[in-house]
């Protein structure tokens, strides 16, 4: 979109234009990026994307007066306390407000993004620009545990539902096991009926649609391909997006890596 | 043996997924859609629909059963594939050098042609888009942005643009960055400088 937006701006006379090829994507490896308090009310909390949310004043400032959702972490503790935030991987996105939007903000960031995190955002104008937004505030204990749960892919099951159904099968439920056959050969859930992926376009006939269907494979993305052409064909469906080990008694291990 | 699983996305497919929950939502409640769409919004800026040819964001690979599945805004599309198929622009990990579709990003834009037999579709290439060429002249590196950004619009004498949608930039922009996104070019050109030898830098969100 950069060049493309360059090239018309040199259309209309501009002699200085430049574009910055790299992108977001390397700018977060290095900096931090900005949003204003009223993109972090409607962009983050209201659609309530997940979100790592920290409050680097003094506690007792944060307590006289905080950001709903906001966790405690004081500017210069952030560097001891890297051990509690999710790991790097996860790409968490972690949004930071001080009081002002200034020093505070600032060096926590520079710690965090030293470590590896990113994105990392800083409010503008901090706590005051929040308030003077009149958006709403909280008073008392903030959260101390950073807390991030990557938001569901829509259809996903959530491990402890899979589980408790795949523990003890409901009338109305049927667990499609959609592995190769070499993989369930060497065991499946008990009362799982086995159609392989590549096979379901051609069997929807066995499938029964008055059930809720569960799909699973052995790390969610077969799983989830499946609950794709069974959605489309109107069934209820839903799919477990996690890592799956069957041994041959039946007993299984799901993980989420 | 377990495949790599891919819940660790990027924060590209992230925000993706963010974004199109609502639709999935809304989408659930309707009826099946009696036709796909076969060009996502973010491709139709450029591509017109053409038959047998879908573009949209790679969303996953199955070797397992050659499949691969693309997200063309709110709808999912799973193709099968042979090894006939054609890859364009694409580096294999190095990790599966013999699985080269595991080096698409998720949430990359992609062609895909293929053709459709019985109802079912079978990919015959995937096509990456390839980065726009931009000549080194005109390009700005993440160091002279920083310079630039230290400095601040008025001493630095630019102006820095951020050409991602709306909805992107609010998540968070480069510091001092003001937001004029492609598709909206003609009608916030008041935004941009009425000296028209000043510096701008335009940004998205990058080529890889």
């Amino acid at each position: 979109m950069s060049p493309d937006s360059a090239r018309r701006a040199e259309n209309l006379g501009y002699t200085n234009v430049k574009v910055y090829v790299d992108g977001v994507p390397e700018w977060v490896k290095r900096n931090y990026l900005v949003l204003s308090t009223q993109f972090l009310k409607e962009a983050w909390i209201e659609k309530d994307i997940p979100h790592v949310l920290l409050d680097v004043r003094a506690a007792k400032d944060a307590e006289a007066g905080f950001i709903k959702g906001a966790v405690s972490l004081p500017a210069a503790d952030v560097e001891k306390s890297i051990v509690k935030f999710p790991p790097k991987d996860k790409r968490a996105p972690i949004m930071i407000y001080d009081q002002k939007g200034g020093d505070e903000a600032v060096k926590a960031a520079k710690v965090l993004i030293a470590a590896g995190y990113a994105p990392v955002d800083i409010v503008s104008g901090g706590f005051d620009a929040w308030k003077a937004a009149g958006f709403p505030v909280q008073t008392g204990k903030l959260a101390e545990n950073i807390v991030y749960v990557p938001k569901p892919r829509p259809g996903e099951i959530s491990i402890e539902e899979f589980t408790k159904i795949a523990r003890a099968i409901p009338a109305d439920t049927l667990i499609l096991d959609v592995r190769n056959r070499d993989e369930a050969n060497a065991g499946m859930i008990k009362g799982a009926m086995l159609v392989p992926d590549e096979e379901i376009l051609d069997r929807f006939a066995e499938i029964p649609k008055d059930k809720k269907i569960v799909t699973h494979c052995s790390t969610g993305v077969r799983a989830e391909m499946a609950y794709h052409k069974l959605k489309e064909k109107g069934y209820s469906v839903q799919f477990l997006n996690a890592k799956v080990e069957i041994n041959d008694k039946g007993e299984f291990k799901i993980e989420k890596p | 043996m377990l495949q790599k699983c891919i819940s660790t996305f990027s924060f590209a497919a992230a925000l993706t997924i963010g974004m199109f929950s609502g639709q999935a939502v809304a989408q659930e409640k309707a009826a099946a859609p009696p036709t796909k769409p076969t060009v996502a919004k973010v491709c139709a800026n450029c591509h017109e629909p053409q038959p047998g040819t879908i573009r949209g964001n790679f969303d996953n690979v199955a070797y397992k059963t050659k499949s691969i599945q693309v997200k063309i805004d709110e709808a999912t599309e799973i193709l099968r594939f042979d090894d006939k198929l054609k890859i364009e622009n694409v580096q294999a990990p190095a990790d599966s050098p013999d699985q080269p579709l595991r080096g698409i990003k998720k949430g990359k834009e992609v062609r895909i042609d293929y053709s459709e037999k019985d109802g079912k579709k079978f990919a015959t290439a995937v096509v990456v888009k390839p980065p726009i060429k931009v000549a080194p002249e005109k390009m700005a590196m993440t160091e002279d942005v920083e310079r630039l950004v230290a400095q601040g619009p008025e001493k630095g004498k630019y102006l820095l643009i951020d050409a991602r949608p709306l909805p992107r930039f609010q998540e968070g922009g480069i510091p001092t960055a003001v937001n004029v996104p492609f598709p909206a070019f003609e009608k916030m050109k008041d935004k941009l400088p009425a000296d028209k030898a000043m510096l701008i830098v335009y940004y998205c969100a990058g080529v890889t």
